[in-house]
């Protein structure tokens, strides 16, 4: 598969936590059409109860609550559930 | 010889299946090795290395500042660790869905270092002597 190199590019990523380990959405983030589909992604998984994280480069992360166009990547997992 | 003689076509689609059974366990891209890899990006340099040597690593938990340890596992895997460093009491909260451990382990994290109450508000608390790790 080919996965671009985000600091040669602006190309950004959107993981998804599934059953598979992660699914991976890249997209062009100078593309106004791919950052649209991007942000309508981003609405629809927060919409059913995902969670979405950025991190920095030390590796501390934050939770979004909206769309960060500047975002290199976004990780979304499922809402939680007492186990 | 025996086999694909009597058995010819059996023989030979057994030998596939299993031949992908074998390729799909041992593969670096299942779901668990993907997971691992994908929490492995995640971690601070020091939980890296604290989980690469020990299986588990720590958070601090944003709201309360308390530490919790997060093991290798799917479920009672996260124990809150009281201020001399023993394991006080256990919360059990996982993403909804099925998921492989290092994708419910950063799912863990990321959830009590950015929203520590909403967590455990969700979790159930667990004695820590029920658990096999201690």
């Amino acid at each position: 598969m080919f996965r671009p190199n985000a600091r040669e590019s602006s190309m950004a990523t959107q993981i998804v936590m599934d059953h598979t380990g992660d699914t991976r959405h890249y997209f062009d983030a100078k593309d106004a059409q791919a950052l649209a589909k991007a942000e309508e992604r981003f609405k629809e998984l927060t919409r059913d109860g995902f969670t979405a994280a950025v991190r920095n480069a030390a590796g501390d992360v934050s939770r979004v609550r909206s769309f960060d166009p500047t975002a290199e990547e976004t990780l979304f997992f499922p809402r939680l559930v007492g186990g | 010889m025996f086999l694909f003689g009597r058995y010819p076509v059996e023989a030979r689609s057994l030998i596939r299946v299993v031949r992908r059974l074998s390729r799909i366990f041992s593969s670096k891209d299942n779901s668990e090795a993907r997971s691992q890899r994908l929490l492995r990006t995640w971690l601070t340099p020091e939980q890296r290395a604290q989980f690469d040597a020990k299986r588990y690593f720590d958070v601090i938990g944003c709201d309360s500042r308390k530490r919790y340890r997060i093991y290798y596992g799917t479920a009672t895997n996260v124990h809150e660790i009281d201020v001399a460093g023993r394991p006080k009491v256990g919360w059990c909260f996982v993403p909804d869905g099925y998921l492989a451990a290092g994708d419910i382990m950063l799912a863990q994290k990321i959830s009590l270092e950015t929203n520590e109450v909403g967590a455990l508000l969700i979790a159930n608390r667990f004695p820590i002597e029920l658990s096999r790790r201690y």
